[in-house]
């Protein structure tokens, strides 16, 4: 798994290529981590690029959304693949996730 | 078909261990939604033996066999960690709001929904195996 992130705007974008498992979960986790404990709780998720998620990627994923929610921010996700969607479907993530097919559109909706 | 896999109950064999799987069920001549949602059970399958079973302890064996008939496909991982009661743990509260949301339960959760059938037998000297079940005709996606 690599991440990689940019800052556009006021927004920061944290692009993932590869499988969120178990191994990996936890490098993902504080790379959240240090966006939100350093201010930046606008984040967008850059996950076209995200092949496999396990539970331990959705644990990532809901830590982050919580941490980022309650210091006035969020975490939105952009060009979810089928696969994932699915795993997230089936957890219930749909539910408190925000999801936008593209990243424009991820970070477009920070600004309304 | 029968294929199986021998390897560590190391967190760093997750992605070999996927690959074992889907490349079996491709091979078994299942599509990738229905190879994604078995690798998926097995995956977190295998996760709880490294992260709980094998907790506090070396790592040990972790055995992946995929066998299918016309029917249905089976994979049964065994280990020697320790055993456990999969009925046991609760189901997660998927509707509760986003501040009370927990993520405990929901790797259980997703085998029970990625796969048919879920068998466990403990065992302390043959090694405790978890028996998956995907049969053929469940494939599609609602």
């Amino acid at each position: 798994m690599e991440i990689e992130v940019t800052h556009r705007e006021q927004v920061t974008i944290v692009a993932i290529v590869g499988s969120v498992d178990g191994l990996t979960a936890g490098e993902l986790s504080q790379s959240f981590r240090e966006q939100v404990r350093g201010g930046y709780v606008r984040i967008v998720g850059d996950w076209s690029g995200v092949e496999y998620t396990s539970s331990a990627g959705l644990r990532a994923l809901l830590e982050t959304v919580k941490e980022a929610r309650q210091r006035g921010g969020d975490l939105r996700l952009a060009a979810v693949q089928p696969d994932v969607l699915r795993v997230l479907e089936l957890a219930g993530f749909t539910g408190i996730l925000k999801l936008f097919p593209d990243i424009e559109a991820a970070v477009g909706s920070f600004r309304s | 078909m029968k294929v199986e896999f021998h390897g560590e109950a190391r967190l760093e064999n997750l992605g070999s261990v996927r690959e074992f799987v889907a490349g079996a069920c491709r091979q078994a001549g299942a599509d990738s939604s229905f190879c994604f949602d078995l690798k998926s059970a097995v995956d977190e399958a295998c996760t709880n033996i490294i992260l709980h079973g094998y907790r506090e302890r070396e790592p040990g064996s972790l055995d992946v066999c995929f066998e299918e008939d016309a029917e249905r496909m089976v994979v049964t991982i065994t280990d020697r960690g320790r055993s456990f009661a999969p009925g046991e743990i609760p189901a997660p509260d998927l509707s509760s709001p986003w501040r009370e949301r927990a993520a405990g339960g929901l790797g259980w959760h997703l085998i029970r929904k990625m796969v048919d059938e879920v068998e466990y037998q403990a065992d302390g000297e043959k090694g405790n195996r978890l028996i998956l079940v995907k049969r053929r005709n469940s494939g599609g996606r609602l």
